[in-house]
Parts: structure tokens; sequence; C-alpha cells
């Protein structure tokens, strides 16, 4: 029976082409447009279990902001914090702007309190006493090929909408850190005195982590924190990671919706090539059912068509999809970071897609195909 | 005259034989369908029955509208009667089931058509083959069979060619081994030299004769009288009726 499903679909070539080329346009955007939103989560994923599980303190309102270092001292008077440090985040180039986790970010972070859960494929950490010095992620040696001993460049405004930069300095790269997957591939850390002073933004911090102890629930902590510490937001290691995932669903969903769009109009196109299909050959199923074909033949024969279209479609839009990925990741990682990741998963649910939306929208003309009145075959001219 | 539907095994010899020696392959009994025209009853056949014996050339000729391609749709089981019966075998196909109705029709029924209806695609072989898929039966066995019907009709050397690339008659006389591929208790021809000329009409014709000298039931829907009067036996229908019957008891 498989033959015959091969043969009416070589039979047509140009419609048949044509059809499948629209479904593997669907999968296409589903694998290029899911692979985004999997990298995205890849790297939040990543990033949160690097933050370590330290309750993060931000200034609270709709400015932007930033607090005072007197606020680090208040948290770390609030029972059940067993310490609090501050940390500076600016932007690397303040003209480049940030962009979707693609912003390369400088970290004026306490030497004591550096990201240490990433190892170092060349150079030292950061010591307490250390000036102009950096420890840089793998993205930016990368981007600015830089090894241990080079410079890198430093620029500040004085004001965020000074048109101009103010102000440059060298830093020297002391440590470069391995690749994580992470925010933190983007960021350059310096120590977090040298940043307030370059960035003239003296005694103040852009968020303060609190750390507690073990066996403390931290986000009673949190709520603490918010009562005893004026005009700031704590969010628990938890509300941390649900916000984020929550802003990544959003963003997921926008993305995901887009490409599924994409592939219900392939879908429509397997239906209409089918129903187009099914009534040429009003005849040619009469004819079988007289000689005695049943409607289980006939369903199998138009689904088993429309399938077939869903799962060459779906493979030739997973396989280009992979391709663009992999050519436009190469040329993004020249750059400093990877867009996409084209997971397993993601494969799995291109693939399934692409033959149920075959299935699904072969249905119907398969239904109509079984419909025909042998008598059609008999009496037609 | 009805008998019992009910009784369908093994009961030769009962009070429907005519004569010694040839059993009734078909039997149809007072045989009614009524088509509705808006709210108007229309009969298309109005009492028919008959009996067919094994091996008999049957020609039914008659009118357009007299019910010819009617009864031919209920002995093929391409429609139901709204009274009556039909059996075929001594099972009433009529009282079976819509399910059952596909492997009745290609074990019971081979059907020849007036425009061959071939797969266009499809080579003299594969379109006596694709008969015997839904059977069931081995891809060997589906070749074997086909070379065999083709031969036989005369088409042994044109296995490999389209329907496109034959003639009329051959074209027909692959239809018939299609028609022939699952030994079929009746051949139902429906005007099968309507679209040939008069010379592929006796080849044809000389072609069903031979299968029923071999021992095939045939039925023969025509207008052709040329036709009809090479066959054993002739029934005429007038609306709806049977107003004749060369052979019939």
């Amino acid at each position: 029976m498989f033959d015959l499903i091969i043969r009416s679909l070589t039979q047509r070539k140009m419609r048949t082409g044509l059809t499948i080329f629209g479904i593997a346009l669907g999968i296409f955007a589903v694998v290029v447009m899911g692979g985004m939103s999997e990298h995205m989560n890849l790297v939040v994923d990543k990033s949160l279990k690097l933050l370590a599980n330290n309750i993060q303190i931000e200034p609270d309102g709709t400015f932007g902001g930033t607090l005072d270092d007197s606020k680090i001292r208040q948290v770390k008077r609030v029972p059940g914090v067993s310490d609090a440090y501050g940390v500076l985040v600016t932007a690397l180039d303040p003209e480049g702007g940030g962009g979707l986790g693609g912003g390369d970010m400088v970290f004026g972070v306490l030497p004591e309190r550096q990201l240490k859960d990433a190892s170092l494929t060349s150079g030292r950490y950061l010591v307490p006493g250390d000036g102009y010095k950096a420890v840089v992620g793998s993205s930016i040696a990368r981007k600015f090929n830089l090894k241990v001993g080079d410079e890198l460049e430093m620029k500040s405004k004085r004001l965020q909408r000074t048109s101009s930069i103010t102000n440059t300095r060298n830093i020297s790269v002391v440590g470069i850190m391995e690749y994580t997957g992470s925010f933190f591939d983007n960021s350059v850390q310096i120590p977090l005195d040298r940043a307030q002073k370059f960035y003239k933004m003296e005694n103040t911090v852009s968020f303060i982590y609190a750390e507690y102890a073990p066996d403390s629930d931290p986000s009673e902590i949190a709520r603490r924190i918010d009562l005893s510490v004026e005009k700031v937001k704590s969010k628990s290691p938890e509300q941390l990671r649900k916000e984020i995932e929550s802003n990544l669903m959003i963003f997921g969903l926008i993305t995901i919706s887009a490409a599924v769009l994409a592939a219900i109009i392939g879908g429509l196109s397997v239906m209409n090539t089918m129903l187009m299909s099914v009534s040429e050959r009003t005849k040619e199923f009469g004819l079988l059912k007289a000689l005695g074909a049943e409607r289980k033949n006939i369903l199998f024969m138009t689904m088993g068509e429309a399938a077939l279209m869903g799962v060459i479609g779906g493979i030739t839009g997973i396989a280009a999809g992979s391709v663009l990925v992999h050519f436009l990741n190469k040329s993004f990682e020249a750059q400093g970071s990877a867009l996409f990741a084209i997971t397993p998963r993601l494969v799995v649910i291109g693939f399934l897609f692409a033959i149920s939306l075959g299935i699904i929208c072969g249905t119907y003309p398969a239904y109509r195909a079984t419909k025909m009145s042998p008598m059609e075959a008999l009496r037609y001219e | 005259m009805n008998n019992n539907p009910g009784n369908k095994s093994g009961n030769y010899g009962n009070n429907e034989n005519h004569d010694a020696g040839s059993e009734p392959v078909l039997r149809i009994r007072d045989l009614r369908k009524i088509y509705m025209q808006g709210k108007i009853p229309v009969p298309a056949l109005d009492g028919v029955s008959f009996d067919v014996n094994k091996g008999e050339f049957l020609s039914i000729v008659g009118p357009s509208g007299s019910g010819k391609s009617t009864l031919l749709s209920m002995i093929g089981l391409l429609d139901r009667p709204t009274e009556g019966s039909v059996f075929i075998d001594d099972v009433e196909i009529t009282k079976a089931k819509e399910s059952e109705a596909p492997r009745i029709r290609r074990e019971k029924i081979g059907f020849v058509f007036q425009h061959f209806n071939l797969l266009s695609t499809f080579t003299a072989m594969e379109n006596v083959d694709i008969a015997m898929r839904f059977t069931g039966t081995p891809k060997n066995k589906r070749k074997e069979r086909a070379l065999e019907l083709l031969t036989m009709v005369g088409l042994g050397d044109r296995i490999k060619h389209k329907p496109s690339e034959l003639s009329g008659g051959q074209q027909q006389r692959v239809a018939i081994a299609r028609a022939l591929a699952n030994e079929p208790a009746i051949l139902l021809a429906d005007e099968p030299t309507g679209a040939v000329d008069t010379k592929t009409r006796e080849v044809i014709v000389n072609l069903l004769k031979g299968l029923s000298e071999k021992g095939q039931t045939i039925i023969v829907v025509t207008h052709d009288m040329d036709v009809a009067r090479q066959t054993d036996r002739i029934i005429t229908m007038r609306d709806g009726t049977i107003s004749g019957d060369t052979g019939g008891s």
C-alpha cells in the first residue's frame, strides 16, 4: 500500500513539492524561533545557578536607581542575614546598548565576593588590593581577542543623556573564565572600588546580595529585609527564578506562536493539496471501492500521503533550521555569544508537530475520499 | 415467492433449482427500488425476480430509464434496494452490513465499465494487480495471476504498457482481466462495448463468450442488440419491470 502513496505523491511533483516546502518553512520557523527561546532558557538557568543562592536586593521603584553603601550595612543588621555585599553593574560600552542577554557588562565586585564557581582557563582571580585589573568572561575574551596581560578599554559617560564618551581607561586582564553558557560569559569583573571611582558612582551599588544561614527560610528573610530597610525590594532565589522564568515564558510564547502560525499555514496548504487531489481522484477512489477497497484502505492511502508530506517537510525544516542556526551561531560566536540552541526536545517537538499537522490536515480530505461513491466510477465519463 | 434468507450454507437442491446440473449463482427476489424526486416517489425497479445459473452469459437490455443500471448496481452491492433480496451463492448480500460490502464486492463481483476505468499512471500489469491488493494476496502470487490473466486476454506482450499506450479494445481487455482477478462469482459488465468500434466490439464479445464457456457467469448491460443477440439469454427491462426473458423459467 505504501508504494501507492509514494506513487500518488511523485505523480504530482510540483504540487507535492510546494506543499512540502510550505510545511518545511513552518517547521523551519519553529526550530529557529524555538532555538532562540531555548537558548535564553539555558542561559538563564546557568546564570541563576552561578548566582548561588543569595537574596537579591534591588532599589525599589520604577527608576533604575542605585543603592547607597549604607543600605549594605542595614541589610547586614537584619536578623537571619549572615553577610551582605554590593555589586555595581554597568554596560561595558555605554553607547552600545544592552540587548537581549547579548550586552557586555562590567561587574564591580569585591574581590572576596567574585564569581568563583566558574573556573579560569588562564590567569588568576581578582585579589584584594588589585587596581584596574579585570577577570573577563570567555565571550569577551574571544570578541576582543584578549589574553592574560592584554589591555581592555573601559568607557563611561558622565550622564545617561550625554552623547559622547567622557572618560576612557585601560584595564589589564588578569584572568579569563571558562565558557559557562551564562550571562557571565559577557562579563568583565573588576574591583568594586575601582568601578565606583571610574564611573563616578562612589558609595553606590546596583544590587546587594544577602547571604543567609543554610537552615533559614530565604523568602521570610527577604520579607524581613523589605520591612527593615527603606526603599528596597528583596527577592529570594526562588522568587528571582520565578520572575525570570515568567518573563522568559512571555518571550517564548511570542516567538513560538509566530512560528506555530507559520506552521499552521503550512498545514492548511497540506489540506488544500489533499482536497484538490481527492476531488481530482473521485473516479479513482470510486473505482477502488468497486474493486473491493475498504474505507480503511482509502483512509490509509490519503492520510498516509498527508502524513508523509508532513514527515518530509518536518525533516527538511528541522535540517534547514539546524544548518541556519549552526552558521548564525558561528558568526555570532565570533562576536562573543551564541544566540540559538537546538535542543533534542526542540527537534522532537518540531518533528511531532510536522507529522501531526500532516495527519490532522489530511483527516478531512481522507474522510471525503472514503465517501466517494463507487457509482461515480461506474458512470463517470 | 419469498424464501428463507437466513439459510445460506449448502442448501443446494432446494426448491429454487430449475434444471439438473446447474445451480443458480444469482437469485433476485421481488426487488424494488424507489427514488424520491422531491416528494414524489419514482420507482426505478418495481418487483424484479429472476435466477441466473452458473456459467450463464446473460444480457440485460432496455431503453434508458428502464431500471437496468439500477438493477446492476443492486447486484454489485453499490446501492441498496428499498425492498426485496439479492442472493449470490446463497448469501443474501442485500442484508450484508455496510462493513461487509467491500469484502463481498471483491470476492463475488468483478466489474467491467464502459469507460474501462483503468488507472492512467499504472501499467496493464499493475492495473490487474491492484484488484488483488485488498484481498491480502502476497505480491508474487498477484504478479503470477496478473500475468496469467493478461496472457489469457491476449495481452501477454503488453504488460508494461500504460493505458495511453493501448487501444480501446486492449484497455477493455485489461479491465476484464482485472475483473477476473479475484475469481468472482459474477462478472458484471456495464456497456462494455459502448466506447469501442464495431470491430473491437466483436473481440470483446468473443472474449466474454469464451469466458462463459469456461464456466464464468457473466451479466452484460447493453443498449446494443448486436451484442445482446450473442448472449445465451436476454432479459428486457421496461419501466422497472422485466418485460421479456428469452431463457427464464
